[in-house]
């Protein structure tokens, strides 16, 4: 997978790139998909994720995008709490809004 | 990803924040999660904070044994000195805890100070019985029914239940009644950590290694660095939360009252403030030395 560290990668690509991460990163786990994943998507309602899951997840796109400490809590937590789920629209707005 | 070999084991970790270091170890059935949006947030702004998982659990490998306390303090000191960690304040939960006890027992000059919530420690408590005082929630009561076993005579009870708890969830049982945290208890998404456990169970050593006792009394009599202890008003591990008090007097010892042994998930709030007094004042004693 390829990894930038340019600023300013428009929002299409984010959404293609975050797809391809989440694809590997479910690979294995014999999910069946209602549909492709996409905007809608949800982690845990779709996806079936964990926490951990999540935690994870942050690491490997991290690393497709070639950043290191974004500020994730902000999108998975509210109030000391993981959130209920995150769409993959949700986690692609925000890298955008990292990114601009 | 950051992945460590600690012996036969490959262990996921991660860390936030920049200081001091403090390491977080999770009990079983759980993983790094446990603590990453509670304690770990709370403390980053001061503290740097590693996050692993131990062998079996999240993202770490499953070997087929090396699971007693005594064996995941060897994963637990190969972190510490893989990633140059100490010294260090390491802060544990249940199984997590007995692991961290063995650790700051074995190599003292790395442990800074040590937080133990929670933890059964073998030695002090051999076994667990529903008699061991303790409050059942609703969900508890429910799920023990579910089973259907006699948990008056179960000799392990802490450990039988969650395993009950995993495979109930595995064969699809749905609780009617939730606590504010619920093992294996996250929706659909619940399934894959209940069948990793069952995994765990079944494919290695993890059951009997559980028993294993570390550490003698007289050994655990000898800690001499700063201990913190809290232990939930509810939880049947009160007795060793008791013995851990009486054999280390200078240890500070806190029954946070109405809570059950999930209490750093179910009351961060309650935890939070308690681990970060005690570690100012371990700063605070570095700072005059």
């Amino acid at each position: 997978m390829s990894t930038a560290t340019d600023t300013s990668i428009p929002p299409e690509a984010i959404l293609a790139r975050l797809k391809d991460v989440l694809e590997d990163f479910i690979e294995d786990w014999d999910t069946e998909l209602d549909a492709p994943i996409g905007r809608e998507t949800m982690l845990l309602g779709d996806l079936e994720f964990e926490s951990i899951d999540i935690i994870q997840l942050v690491v490997a796109i991290e690393e497709a995008f070639g950043k290191r400490k974004l500020p994730f809590e902000q999108l998975l937590m509210k109030d000391g709490r993981y959130v209920d789920d995150l769409s993959v629209g949700q986690i692609a707005d925000f890298l955008h809004q990292q990114f601009s | 990803m950051s992945f460590l070999q600690a012996g036969d084991a490959r262990l996921a970790w991660q860390q936030m924040g920049e200081g001091p270091d403090v390491v977080l170890v999770h009990g079983l059935a759980t993983n790094r999660a446990f603590w990453y949006a509670s304690l770990a947030q709370a403390l980053r702004d001061r503290y740097r904070v590693t996050l692993f998982d131990l062998r079996g659990h999240g993202y770490s490998s499953r070997p087929a044994s090396g699971y007693s306390a005594t064996a995941m303090a060897a994963d637990l000191a190969a972190l510490v000195d893989g990633l140059a960690l100490a010294p260090a304040v390491v802060i544990a939960h249940s199984y997590g805890g007995a692991v961290a006890l063995e650790y700051a027992l074995s190599a003292p000059d790395a442990v800074r100070g040590l937080v133990l919530m929670d933890a059964r420690i073998n030695t002090l408590q051999p076994r667990q019985w529903l008699s061991d005082g303790g409050k059942l929630s609703a969900f508890d009561k429910e799920m023990a029914a579910a089973d259907g076993r006699d948990w008056e005579s179960e000799p392990q009870l802490g450990l039988t239940f969650l395993e009950s708890m995993a495979r109930l969830r595995v064969e699809g049982y749905e609780p009617q009644n939730r606590d504010i945290f619920t093992p294996f208890g996250q929706g659909k998404s619940g399934l894959r950590g209940a069948r990793a456990f069952c995994r765990l169970m079944d494919e290695t050593t993890m059951r009997e290694d559980a028993l294993v006792p570390g550490a003698d009394r007289d050994a655990i009599a000898g800690l001499r660095m700063p201990l913190q202890l809290l232990y939930g008003g509810n939880s049947h591990n009160l007795p060793s939360g008791d013995a851990l008090a009486e054999c280390v007097p200078q240890s500070e010892y806190h029954r946070l009252p109405d809570v059950g042994h999930f209490f750093p998930l179910s009351h961060p709030e309650m935890v939070a403030p308690l681990v970060r007094a005690f570690l100012e004042r371990l700063d605070g004693a570095a700072a005059s030395v």
